[in-house]
């Protein structure tokens, strides 16, 4: 019953992004439509992806890490892919891809360094080091970002922050095609690990007693899940609340088995931003909100209302 | 913060308006007397002669220091200052909506030009307690280039060359506008893609050189849309202002998103140098003139065809 509403929201969301947007398409001719069929699907189908993602990563890494508010983005992933950007406008790297393609670059070195320091001094991936080392190479990527932007003459670069606020504009059927081809393996990685999150979230020791390789699971789970949010933020820039709130979300819907939690996650994270961006794109056409802003307004009274039933799971 | 919306002070700003604009109440032009000036805030600024050490801290305000006549007397302006070329000569202090009050101070000015914003408020009030006068000019669209040339000609002794670029500016304002030969929308930022609205003075600029911005229906100066709402606008033309110099039309010309809409798929951009078009500037007439001549030009079929 709850999987057929899950499934049916999200197909839902997904007619209603089709359906509605600030250009008036008639339905007739929805299907013939150019605007549906190259602009509003590919980037209902990417919202799809990217929130699905979003929330999958949030729901492994809340798990991996054993902390509520941990989120895709607490990582030090948005630093890294926000100076990738910076870097690559105050470059004059050119060509279409150059700005997606420099900030997952960016976010791939910031997942790097935190895995690396998360293994300093032999605590293997310490929740609490991937945390503070998350949230230190954030800040320095910030600060050297910052510091870029306002020591640099080139206008552009003001606008670099934009991008970083996150949003499906840049939705085509490439985005769509080049998403859905990187998705697959982390994907598979984390579900794989869906028995050993359960037994890690009773402690790692008791973990390790119950049989989970633990170390392995840790790495493949961290690795998995940060390349998950690292191809999100280079195709949708950051975008806030959804690797937050939905693991929650899933959690009340579903329960807490990762083998239960983990698609649910990733259906809810789906709909949750095919649903923020399609109010994105029309409660004030023709101007448009940022998409973060509107997970936010949708997200958090939702998130409101589960959380009243704390108690049940 | 200053309450400058209170009812007296506003009928003080009306009078100082109709001061202004009235030469004959004004003291005599190009005096050394002391000044009593209102500026954009609503605030009464008194100087004790005409300033002669002049920081600005907006690119459109320096070159309109300069086209009144007044750049012997500009001593301090921001990194982003580059026209007229004379203005590189002048130190710069900085960042201008992110003002840096000590580097303002080291060049002894005896008046500050802010932008009006909420960034500049503060730098405002502390320069006044230091006792440096301000004046916070709002400066987005051709009717402000003429109040604010007169203003600041008033502030600097240099009434006669603040009067000249007024009466220009009114004039062309004065003029019938032509009839709309192209529909066009000016695109500042492609991801979101971000379009220059009814209030700017780009969309000015274009009306009277016979483009209609077809987002002049947004009042801001400035809005992010989608890429659907521009599809379904169908602008003949994409205009663009660029920065650095070059024919090259703008990398988001090869998105596929962007290729949904006509006028990238035909290729008709209009590029537009920046320091022509880049802010509100008293050479408004030479960048209407050249952007009639970019409107009649031939579209370029693009090298890149669709992936």
């Amino acid at each position: 019953m709850k999987w057929l509403g899950l499934v049916s929201a999200l197909l839902l969301a997904l007619l209603a992004a089709l359906v509605l947007g600030p250009a008036p398409v008639p339905l007739a001719e929805l299907w013939q439509s150019p605007i549906v069929r190259d602009l509003r699907l590919p980037r209902a189908l990417l919202g799809l992806l990217v929130g699905g993602s979003l929330g999958l990563a949030g729901s492994s890494l809340q798990s991996l890490v054993r902390n509520p508010l941990a989120d895709p983005f607490l990582l030090g992933l948005s630093g890294g892919a926000g100076l990738g950007a910076v870097l690559a406008i105050a470059l004059h790297v050119g060509g279409p891809w150059a700005i997606p393609l420099a900030a997952f670059a960016g976010a791939l070195v910031a997942l790097g360094l935190v895995f690396r320091l998360g293994l300093v001094g032999g605590a293997e991936l310490d929740p609490r080091i991937l945390l503070l080392g998350g949230v230190a190479v954030g800040a320095f990527c910030g600060a050297v970002m910052t510091a870029i932007v306002s020591l640099a003459e080139a206008t552009e670069l003001r606008n670099a922050y934009l991008w970083l606020w996150g949003g499906l504009s840049a939705a085509s059927w490439d985005t769509v095609r080049v998403t859905a081809l990187c998705l697959p393996i982390p994907v598979v990685v984390l579900l794989a690990a869906a028995r050993p999150l359960d037994l890690l979230a009773l402690g790692e020791e008791p973990a390790r007693h119950l049989g989970a390789d633990v170390r392995a699971v840790k790495r493949r789970v961290y690795l998995a899940a940060s390349f998950l949010t690292a191809v999100s933020v280079a195709v949708a820039g950051v975008i806030g609340f959804v690797g937050l709130i939905v693991p929650h979300l899933g959690r009340a819907l579903v329960g807490g088995r990762h083998l239960r939690l983990l698609p649910a996650a990733f259906l809810a994270g789906g709909t949750l931003l095919v649903l923020a961006d399609t109010l994105a794109r029309t409660v004030v056409a023709p101007r448009e909100l940022p998409v973060g802003i509107v997970t936010a307004l949708v997200g958090v009274p939702l998130f409101a209302i589960l959380l009243r039933r704390w108690t049940a799971y | 913060m200053r309450r400058w919306a209170h009812p007296t002070h506003l009928a003080v700003r009306f009078v100082a308006l109709l001061g202004v604009a009235c030469r004959g109440a004004a003291p005599p032009p190009g005096g050394t007397g002391p000044l009593v000036l209102t500026d954009d805030a609503g605030r009464e600024v008194r100087l004790a002669a005409p300033a002669r050490r002049v920081v600005s801290l907006a690119p459109s305000i320096t070159e309109l220091l300069f086209a009144i006549g007044a750049g012997d007397r500009v001593v301090g302006r921001t990194v982003y200052c580059k026209y007229p070329p004379a203005a590189l000569q002048v130190p710069a202090v900085g960042d201008g909506l992110n003002p840096s009050v000590e580097a303002i101070v080291a060049r002894h000015p005896d008046l500050v030009l802010l932008y009006r914003s909420a960034h500049t408020d503060a730098a405002a009030q502390q320069l006044g307690s230091l006792g440096i006068p301000t004046l916070v000019i709002r400066h987005d669209r051709l009717a402000d280039i003429a109040r604010t040339a007169r203003l600041i000609g008033r502030a600097t002794g240099r009434d006669s060359g603040g009067q000249a670029v007024g009466r220009a500016i009114d004039s062309l304002l004065a003029q019938p506008l032509p009839p709309v030969r192209a529909r066009l929308a000016l695109v500042v930022w492609d991801s979101p893609p971000i379009v220059i609205g009814g209030g700017s003075f780009l969309d000015e600029l274009a009306r009277r050189a016979g483009g209609e911005n077809v987002f002049h229906d947004i009042a801001t100066p400035s809005a992010t849309v989608s890429i659907e709402t521009i599809v379904a606008r169908d602008p003949d033309w994409i205009a663009v202002v660029q920065d650095s110099a070059g024919d090259d039309p703008p990398a988001f010309s090869r998105r596929p998103e962007w290729r949904t809409v006509r006028a990238v798929r035909d290729g008709r951009f209009l590029l537009l140098p920046g320091d022509l078009f880049g802010q509100p500037s008293p050479r408004a007439r030479e960048a209407i003139a050249s952007l009639v001549e970019l409107l009649s030009q031939q579209p370029r079929t693009t090298r890149h065809s669709s992936p």
